[in-house]
């Protein structure tokens, strides 16, 4: 078969430019708008702390149980790809939850709520191992996928023990604003860079 | 210059491109039609009439499905494909680098 160089060279350049394309728009589609959503969630779940402290658990298990199934169908109708490892990816969260809450009760022996003086304290650093424990999730994420989830991951998390460290007196404000704006703000740069 | 390696139904550009678009799938992943007729830029009666001949060459694998009662196509690439597509790449790049044979 004939080619010239000149179409050799084209020819790779443009499989070149399809297969990243591809890619690209199987690793991120869907992905800004879950970001914005959790950001939300997270900003309006951390706010009730703050200002509904004993309606703040059923606020936060609605905005949970409410996120997943806005994710999966986002994800689903988003994605131009089947794939196996979307299924894989939402057992995953879903068996992160599940561990999380299998966790809590193993550990409710030796985590009385205290009283009412020192239950914010207790809630908060409750608030930050879970929190801590989503963004693991989403460093192993960001090492099996895509690194971007890494470094978003490592940086909630260490803003988390920041907060929960010097600011606790804003711990809550600082977990909508900075942990949910974190999100938003992934949110909005994945859907300018990507799409 | 009379390139060998090079598949002549893959090397037309619109095949090309469809290929390379589902070469960057992994296994068992399969393309929508919708995606790939709009990052192509091409008409549905286009990319069906190249579709069919992928598939008559066994390159790609079609799977007719309902999605919320609305026919959908998804398109993902064979075993035989990926082979053929490799050695095409293959053919180009030696070329590329001046690995050539006249005949």
């Amino acid at each position: 078969m004939n080619a010239s160089r000149e179409e050799a060279a084209r020819s790779l350049d443009d499989v070149h430019m399809i297969a990243e394309r591809t890619r690209k728009a199987i690793a991120y589609a869907g992905a800004d708008i879950v970001f914005v959503i959790w950001g939300i969630i997270w900003f309006i779940g951390y706010l009730s702390a703050q200002f509904f402290p004993l309606q703040a658990h059923w606020v936060w298990m609605v905005l949970v149980i409410g996120g997943m199934i806005a994710s999966a169908l986002t994800f689903r109708s988003r994605s131009p790809v089947v794939s196996p490892l979307g299924a894989r990816l939402g057992a995953f969260w879903l068996l992160l939850c599940l561990f999380v809450g299998l966790w809590s009760w193993l550990l409710s022996p030796f985590l009385s709520v205290p009283a009412q003086a020192d239950a914010n304290d207790f809630w908060m650093h409750m608030h930050a191992i879970t929190a801590t424990i989503v963004m693991f999730a989403y460093v192993v994420m960001g090492l099996w996928l895509r690194s971007f989830m890494l470094w978003l991951g490592l940086g909630i998390s260490a803003l988390t023990v920041l907060g929960l460290l010097f600011l606790q007196p804003l711990f809550w404000i600082w977990m909508a604003v900075i942990g949910g704006g974190s999100l938003v703000v992934t949110g909005l740069i994945v859907r300018r860079k990507w799409q | 210059m009379i390139v060998p390696g090079l598949n002549e139904i893959i090397h037309q550009p619109v095949r090309l491109r469809i290929m390379a678009s589902l070469s960057a799938l992994g296994p068992g992943e399969r393309l929508d039609f919708t995606y790939l007729r709009t990052l192509l830029g091409v008409t549905d009666g286009n990319l069906g009439a190249h579709l069919q001949k992928l598939e008559e060459a066994r390159y790609i694998k079609l799977t007719k499905t309902f999605v919320n009662r609305k026919p959908c196509t998804h398109i993902g690439l064979t075993a035989k494909g990926r082979a053929a597509f490799t050695a095409h790449v293959a053919a180009l790049q030696g070329l590329l680098e001046g690995v050539e044979s006249r005949q």
